[in-house]
């Protein structure tokens, strides 16, 4: 499903060239969920945003979906690729404030041009929870809530892959936990390839594998049913 | 996609996204359409009312018949005509005379302008459409107490008698010159033959009246001028009307550069509130890439947004420009003379296109940048555009600007002048206003809170500050140069025809004369200039070489001034006139005694290429004098005084006969000391122009009304980009702010040093907009408007309080409810 190889991305600073990944080599397969984790600076989110297509690296070859060659494609191109299967959850929730939640999830759908959007996008808000709050603003919602909406958002195009990057940063315990529930299930409904960067060593072991990041490269990976690291 | 673009524009619009765009374009629209529409209607109403100067669109004047062709030709291209015919007379009646001035029109005078006629003299009249029938003629009212006469009386002109059946009040072609040297009488052109006063050699105007539509005017005059015979002129509604001429080729450049500016600055409040709109999207735009927005579908999503904005701006803008010109018309209605002509079609087009123009060039650029949106930013916030948009949005700004100053102006030369000449000022001012943030480091070291925080907000946001000083003061001087040059202007056109300026001339006074004259008038309480003699004579040669030779010499470009072999009037003063100034050689002494010196008025001396030095040679009754150039002189020509191409030195006409003149000023109940003067000095003539002041005046008043009114819109317009600029830099402002809220600043330092803030922006701009108005209107009022430039230094004072004033109080009335709000509503909003 996603498949990097030698993949490096190089910034240039004040202080000179800055490596941030050093060389990643990865496969993830068709439903597989797998988590991300490592230090503050060790690469996770740049390599987040290069398998989504977000941004493009100095080098290397990202492959999604088998034949969609990221890296050989212009902007244009890789927007149609996330369009067609990707779904993101991110820590700042990234909602349109001048959309109320309803058209918030409703946007993807219409970007595609799909004429169900609003029927399609009330039924997702339904299944987070939040039917009653389709005609608020994110202003008027809790950062729980407001993730809800995100979460909705990215299944009610319903993606091959979903992205989450650090869905739980800015909420307290009990509502991230509620959060990741909601999560899982959908990811298990929908059988979506999930690839989630996180701190948090709980989420983690709920993936089926996560990968270690240090200094821009992958230290070791484990493997969440014999809970074992590889080297 | 079109749907997808509805929805966010109506959610952009439920949100407040859209006002100050749609605002800042409905007024750039509503201001170029009232203008156009209002300056369109008053131009044709002054060209209408300079027509009726001359009674006509075309005029040629002659003194015999011209050809018929002249007329078939009119006839041809469908130019309405009429005939005058002007002569002097003497009017008998009994055992009484006077010397008039007699105009014998046809049944379709005048073309243009009025005929007031009334029952009795010194009275009131109303308008005629034509003058009088074949058999009566209509009097001046002052002719008939000076021939003894009441309506309906009968007098004889030449071989004929007529009954004088009304009396002219107002003829729209009165004027000056020798045919109306004298009381007027109106008669039927039919009558002339009757009189028999028109013989071989005697001295006649013969005019012919046209009258149409300008393209046909056009035509006529390109066909009509290399036709004409050299002593016959064609003349049109500005060669009438000199003075007015002038006032309203000002007016024009007023009206126009106030349109411009209006423009100039409605673009740059579209371009900061479009640049706000694209810097609150660039989050959305971030967010619909990652959702699967391509740049394509970014692209097409905010062109529909903008261009339903744009047309809706157009549209409103049109409709509220016509309104407003339609209420300010109702107002000031009452107030304009003449009767304004309705509007055309045209400004409502010119306001559109510049509305779309002005969304093209300066709302477009800041939008491209959102294409350039990196979806990055929703992970990372500190992913930035390109500064390469920068650059187009500054390039597109400036093409803009450009394109519309030329299409407005017609002139390219003057567009790149001013054009260039506003980009470094604006250079100029935007490293005085670097210069400026960068002091406030010292002062606010020193200051208490509130101004410690004030100064070092700016300082933290130098570069953002220089440019919204820059934004500030540009509108700040724009508006003080609309204000400086359209007083000048106001003034000038007063100065021009002061009041109780002389409107009679007297000619022809004999030496005998001047005592009792100057008597008389003096009995009378009436001021009048100084009494000049005055004789008749020409130039025969310059340096011992014919005038006539020389003739073919002269350089066309230089020839503005009559040629040196025409004959002239010449007087000789001991003391230089008044308003008269010497600019090469000197003037005499008063009591100068010798050999005959010549004083030569510049333009004259130029034409004629003479020079100080030169020994010109004149004929004066038949008889030579020989005399010296010893200084030029310039000459104010439309102060309603004696003025003279040539002065000699006192003595040197000692020995020729001459006569004198002077002008004095009569006010309306003075009127009949005219008859007594006459009466008692029949050979004197006298030139009446005061219809034609009080008409000058008329149409200064109308020009003053919409110099006003244009002022007061371009302020609309200023108010907006100075709305535009805070709202611009609000939500920085505000973030910081709800931060300090939040950790314990009180209300009260927040607003403080907001204030502070704002009034400090305020008062640099306003001294950046001093230092650039002053400048700028040396160059306008030297350069374009031809008035004299004397600096201002109340600009100094009143630049930086109007500033500090202005964006004191708009920033602080903008901030004040937001800073009121709790820290965390206010973060949520700028989320």
């Amino acid at each position: 499903m996603i498949k990097a190889s030698e993949v490096r991305k190089t910034v240039i600073t004040g202080e000179g060239e800055l490596t941030i990944l050093k060389g990643i080599n990865l496969e993830i397969n068709y439903g597989e969920s797998v988590a991300v984790v490592g230090a503050s600076g060790s690469g996770k989110t740049t390599l987040l945003s290069l398998l989504a297509g977000l941004d493009t690296p100095t080098s290397g070859r990202i492959c999604l979906d088998t034949d969609r060659i990221l890296t050989d494609m212009d902007e244009e191109a890789r927007a149609r690729v996330r369009a067609d299967l990707v779904g993101f959850v991110f820590q700042t929730f990234q909602l349109l404030g001048s959309l109320t939640a309803l058209e918030n999830v409703m946007l993807p759908a219409e970007l595609r041009g799909e004429a169900s959007a609003q029927s399609n996008a009330s039924e997702f808000l339904a299944r987070v929870g939040l039917s009653s709050r389709e005609k608020h603003y994110p202003r008027q919602l809790s950062g729980g809530e407001q993730q809800r909406v995100a979460i909705a958002r990215a299944f009610a195009s319903s993606p091959k892959i979903l992205f989450a990057d650090e869905p739980t940063g800015n909420l307290d315990t009990r509502t991230g936990e509620i959060i990741i529930d909601l999560l899982f299930s959908l990811n298990a409904e929908f059988a979506t390839t999930l690839v989630l960067v996180t701190h948090d060593e709980r989420i983690a072991d709920r993936c089926d594998r996560s990968i270690v990041m240090e200094a821009g490269q992958i230290a070791g990976a484990i493997s969440s049913n014999e809970d074992q690291m590889v080297c | 996609m079109l749907k997808l673009a509805f929805k966010l524009l109506l959610r952009d619009w439920r949100a407040g996204e859209l006002t100050l765009l749609l605002a800042s374009l409905i007024v750039a629209v509503s201001t170029v359409t009232t203008i156009t529409l209002f300056t369109d209607r008053l131009q044709r109403a002054l060209v209408l009312e300079s027509a009726s100067f001359i009674a006509a669109d075309r005029v040629i004047s002659s003194p015999r018949p011209i050809a018929n062709e002249f007329m078939e030709k009119a006839t041809e291209l469908g130019l309405t005509q009429s005939r005058t015919l002007s002569f002097l007379s003497m009017a008998f009646v009994q055992n009484r005379s006077q010397f008039t001035a007699v105009k014998a029109v046809d049944e379709n005078y005048p073309l243009r302008g009025r005929l007031i006629a009334g029952p009795a003299p010194f009275e009131s009249g109303s308008p005629v459409s034509q003058g009088p029938v074949p058999g009566e003629v209509w009097m001046e009212s002052r002719l008939f107490p000076s021939l003894g006469l009441s309506p309906g009386d009968h007098i004889e002109l030449g071989m004929a008698s007529f009954p004088a059946t009304r009396v002219l009040l107002k003829e729209p072609d009165r004027g000056g010159g020798f045919s109306a040297a004298g009381p007027r009488i109106l008669m039927n052109l039919l009558d002339v033959e009757a009189t028999k006063v028109v013989q071989p050699g005697s001295r006649l105007t013969y005019r012919y009246l046209f009258a149409g539509e300008p393209q046909q005017l056009d035509t006529f005059e390109k066909w009509a001028g290399p036709r004409l015979a050299d002593d016959s002129r064609l003349i049109g509604a500005r060669e009438g009307a000199q003075s007015v001429g002038d006032a309203l080729q000002r007016a024009e450049s007023f009206l126009l550069l106030g349109g411009l500016l209006g423009v100039v600055l409605a673009g740059v409040a579209i371009a900061l509130s479009a640049q706000r709109y694209s810097t609150r999207h660039f989050d959305h735009v971030a967010i619909l890439k990652t959702l699967g927005a391509t740049p394509v579908n970014i692209d097409s999503l905010f062109f529909f947004i903008f261009m339903v904005i744009g047309l809706t701006a157009t549209a409103v803008g049109s409709l509220v420009g016509y309104l407003m010109q339609v209420g300010v018309i109702t107002v000031l209605g009452p107030l304009i003379p003449v009767e304004l002509p309705l509007p055309g079609v045209k400004p409502i087009w010119v306001g559109m296109i510049t509305g779309m123009i002005c969304l093209l060039s300066f709302a477009f650029p800041p939008l491209q940048k959102l294409r350039s949106a990196d979806p990055m930013r929703v992970i990372r916030r500190d992913v930035e555009p390109s500064r390469i948009n920068d650059a187009l949005a500054y390039l597109a700004g400036g093409g803009g600007t450009l394109a519309l100053m030329w299409w407005y102006s017609g002139d390219l030369t003057l567009t790149l002048l001013l054009f260039s000449g506003g980009l470094v000022v604006a250079a100029v001012l935007l490293l005085i206003a670097y210069w400026f943030i960068h002091s406030g480091r010292v002062i606010g070291m020193q200051a208490g809170s509130s101004w410690r925080l004030a100064l070092a907000g700016m300082q933290r946001r130098g570069r953002e500050n220089a440019v919204q000083i820059l934004t500030f003061g540009l509108a700040i001087m724009l508006l003080l140069v609309l204000f400086l040059v359209r007083t000048s202007l106001i003034k000038e056109w007063q100065n021009q025809i002061p009041e109780n300026a002389p409107n009679h001339f007297a000619l022809n006074i004999l030496p005998g004369d001047v005592a009792s004259i100057r008597s008389l008038l003096t009995a009378n309480d009436v001021k009048a200039q100084p009494l000049y003699p005055m004789i008749r004579g020409g130039i025969r040669s310059i340096n011992g070489k014919t005038a006539q030779a020389r003739k073919d010499n002269r350089q066309a470009a230089q020839g503005r001034a009559p040629r040196a072999s025409s004959g002239r009037s010449l007087t000789w003063s001991s003391q230089l006139p008044p308003e008269n100034e010497v600019v090469e050689g000197a003037w005499w002494d008063d009591d100068y005694v010798g050999p005959a010196l010549v004083s030569i008025e510049q333009d004259y001396a130029t034409s004629n290429a003479i020079r100080i030095g030169d020994s010109l040679v004149f004929v004066i009754e038949g008889r030579e004098l020989s005399a010296e150039v010893s200084n030029i002189r310039t000459v104010v020509w439309n102060n309603l005084q004696p003025n003279f191409y040539i002065i000699l030195s006192p003595g040197s006409l000692g020995d020729f006969p001459s006569t004198y003149m002077t002008s004095f000023f009569l006010a309306p109940g003075q009127k009949l000391v005219l008859n007594e003067l006459i009466r008692a000095h029949p050979t004197m003539t006298v030139l009446e122009v005061d219809a034609l002041i009080e008409q000058i005046n008329s149409i200064i008043t109308q020009v003053s009304l919409a110099i006003e009114f244009v002022s007061v819109l371009i302020l609309a317009s200023g108010a907006m980009v100075l709305l535009a600029s805070v709202q611009a830099s609000m939500d920085e402002r505000m973030r910081q702010f709800a931060i300090l809220r939040t950790l314990g600043a009180s209300q009260r330092l927040v607003l403080g040093s907001l204030s502070i803030e704002f009034l400090a922006l305020g008062f640099f701009a306003g001294l950046l907009a001093a230092i650039g108005a002053e400048f700028t209107v040396f160059m306008l009022e030297t350069q374009v408007f031809d008035l004299i430039y004397s600096p201002t230094l109340a600009l100094w004072v009143v630049g930086p309080l109007l500033g500090a004033g202005l964006i004191g109080v708009i920033g602080v009335a903008a901030t004040r409810s937001l800073v009121s709000q709790s820290p965390v509503s206010v973060l949520r909003e700028l989320a």
